[in-house]
């Protein structure tokens, strides 16, 4: 059904296709720029990627057609999107992108869904040199592995505990109880978590992991309200960020600060939990209210998808998106000079100003964000706050 | 003191959602051996009907649990007749008609998800509901898991009833002894079957409804609920009632205390420990005669 949506945009836009300064517009003998990806559109990946991925893909492809077709160094020509589902398996999914780079052979390609799948099919664009921009993806291991075709747009672990740890120091907060998911990511931010809270001076009195999947955590958050730490950090995934928060609050459990991971910044967030959620915060990075970038960014994918974005990295997504588009427009589709491209340049994006340095966004910085009302206000760094935080965590309602 | 009580009974609350898992099934595979491994599939189902009534027409869930019992039951009385009837009519064994059924299921199991895919999307969806606590001494529950406990004490109550002790209940025992001698004892296989079919259904659609009050849902939740399902049933023993129930709340308990000694990590292990032991002494289960 995508495809046949994919098509009707083409088409229309082909209609109305006019010439901008400068640049020629596309014609019928003219090729489409492909470009390949595989996501989840089933199974257990499915969830995330289609919140946070795959919408945006098809957004900017639609919206590229419609404005004449991407501009490939001054040539402006359309986009093709060749999108497989990877049925959330690591084998199918870098089988699809082997067939997509060895035997396709198309233009560009465009990163899958998490942390794993990433790290899946990163020994694969080094080896046929297509640079991948990943914009749901964290953590050291991967830009550990040094591979030049691999830039990472999203924060990585220790920024983001970095800025929790910033935020809460300067609340006065002293003891923190920890929980973590069993995965690369949990594992990856509970390191970076007890390293920034050891330099800040906050005492972490209890750790505990669990495995993803998990249906009930009420004992072990029984335990740590016995404990009564200042501040509460979940490292989770979404089924089980709404887990610790529909169980914290049954239980009653209501420390100075509480923050859960993944998922705070879906919209569903919001609406499963309804108002208890007020003043619990998370990974995110810019609201509607963040820049009128934003904003616009915002309301187009509401428009165009039926739903909002969510708070993180979606707009991280969206901005991968804007800076392959902008070297593309520099340089043009030679693979090698568009990495280089990217990793030297500076680019304007909805997330702000994005720059790489060793495969990693270092303009971006750690944010904290927290739900008050309808919306999940950034709150930490200040100057990039969107509203001043809710301090202490205000009862469950 | 309290303490203990507390995390025994937020124990037996979660095991109370393993056990509404696996009452379906139950009737399915324990009693009739149709291994329906799509079962966590109408569980899904169940669970998106009482989302959409509840997000699009503001039904309360709690009212609408007949209508999903209703709906899954035709759509088990359909789903008998589509694809389980010539298997039970033409397997000369339950053995084949387990291996048959399993087959048959993995595909309704595809079928079903990727349908559901294709209309709601890959989204999490969910609503709040009785999420209050509900304070009981010094403990407190989410109302919407205590409702859950509730249905699965009464509901395998209820089934044990009427399996033990009106002529309906032995029709179906006699049936799964011995199909055809309970034919010549003037036994409607030809309804009674399907029927009981159908019931599971409508039980994995109720206990869908129960749980897309607590967790949020997904088009592939149900998986993990198969597994669950498989796991407390045959703990407790094929076909059983009661077994269900106490499968149920032993592996909720396990994991309660485990959480609280060792580490939700070992959760798993923990589980399947106990299940090996109890096989190892009682190979076909807690409860089975």
């Amino acid at each position: 059904m995508r495809r046949t949506l994919l098509k009707a945009a083409v088409a229309a836009a082909l209609g109305a296709a006019s010439a901008l300064a400068g640049v020629t517009p596309a014609s019928a003998q003219d090729a489409p720029v492909r470009i390949g990806y595989a996501i989840a559109r089933t199974g257990p990946w499915a969830a995330g990627a289609q919140i946070t991925q795959e919408p945006n893909y098809i957004m900017w492809a639609e919206q590229v057609n419609a404005a004449g077709g991407l501009n490939v160094k001054g040539k402006k020509r359309k986009v093709e999107l060749i999108g497989l589902d990877d049925r959330s398996e690591a084998e199918t999914m870098v089988r699809s992108y082997e067939k997509l780079m060895a035997s396709d052979k198309v233009d560009l390609i465009l990163p899958p869904w998490g942390t794993g799948a990433n790290f899946a099919v990163m020994p694969l664009i080094q080896k046929y040199g297509y640079p991948m921009i990943a914009p749901t993806a964290t953590g050291r291991k991967l830009l550990g592995m040094k591979n030049p075709y691999f830039f990472a747009i999203l924060q990585q672990p220790d920024l983001m505990m970095d800025a929790l740890g910033e935020f809460l120091k300067a609340r006065n907060i002293k003891t923190a109880a920890m929980i973590h998911v069993d995965e690369l990511f949990g594992l990856e931010q509970a390191a970076a978590l007890e390293k920034s809270f050891k330099e800040k001076g906050i005492q972490i009195i209890e750790k505990k992991s669990y495995p993803l999947g998990v249906k009930d955590l009420k004992p072990v958050l029984n335990d740590i309200k016995a404990k009564n730490p200042d501040a509460f950090v979940a490292l989770s995934y979404p089924p089980d960020t709404f887990l610790v928060t529909a169980q914290a609050r049954e239980i009653a459990f209501n420390p100075k600060a509480f923050y859960a991971s993944v998922g705070t910044a879906f919209p569903v967030y919001r609406d499963k939990m309804g108002p208890a959620i007020e003043g619990v915060m998370g990974l995110g990075t810019l609201n509607p209210k963040s820049s009128p970038a934003a904003k616009a960014y915002f309301d187009a994918h509401t428009a165009r998808h039926k739903k909002e974005p969510d708070r993180w990295a979606s707009a991280h997504a969206w901005a991968a998106l804007q800076v392959m588009q902008q070297a593309i427009a520099k340089v043009g589709l030679d693979r090698k000079a568009l990495r280089d491209a990217i990793a030297g340049g500076e680019f304007d994006t909805v997330i702000g100003k994005v720059r790489f340095r060793n495969g990693e966004n270092i303009a971006t910085p750690g944010v904290v964000s927290q739900w008050q009302g309808k919306e999940f206000e950034v709150v930490w760094p200040p100057d990039r706050a969107t509203a001043p935080a809710l301090h202490p965590k205000p009862a469950w309602k | 003191m309290g303490f203990w009580l507390e995390l025994a009974a937020s124990g037996l609350i979660t095991g109370g959602i393993y056990a509404v898992v696996a009452l379906g099934l139950n009737l399915q595979y324990g009693l009739m051996r149709i291994m329906n491994i799509s079962h966590g599939e109408f569980l899904m189902l169940g669970a998106y009907l009482t989302w959409l009534a509840h997000t699009v027409f503001g039904i309360n869930p709690v009212a609408f649990l007949p209508v999903v019992a209703i709906v899954l039951f035709l759509t088990g009385l359909a789903v008998y007749r589509l694809c389980f009837r010539r298997i039970t009519r033409t397997s000369p064994s339950v053995e084949i008609i387990e291996a048959r059924s399993l087959l048959v299921g993995f595909g309704l199991m595809y079928l079903v998800q990727n349908a559901a895919y294709l209309i709601w999307g890959a989204d999490l969806r969910g609503y709040s509901f009785l999420a209050d606590a509900v304070v009981i001494g010094d403990a407190r529950f989410a109302g919407n898991s205590l409702l859950a406990f509730g249905f699965a004490v009464a509901a395998s109550l209820a089934m044990l009833a009427v399996l033990r002790w009106t002529m309906l209940g032995k029709a179906i025992r006699a049936m799964m002894q011995s199909p055809a001698g309970a034919q010549l004892v003037g036994i409607d296989t030809a309804f009674l079957h399907p029927a009981v079919f159908g019931a599971g259904l409508a039980l994995a659609g109720v206990a869908g409804a129960l749980l897309s009050m607590v967790y949020e849902i997904t088009p592939g939740m149900g998986e993990p609920y198969t597994v669950t399902a498989l796991i407390v049933i045959t703990l407790g023993g094929l076909g059983s009632a009661a077994g269900c129930l106490a499968g149920g709340l032993l592996l909720g308990l396990v994991e309660a205390f485990g959480m609280h000694f060792t580490s939700p990590s070992l959760k798993m292990l923990l589980s399947y420990a106990v299940f090996i032991a109890v096989l190892l002494a009682r190979p076909k289960g807690l409860f089975a005669r």
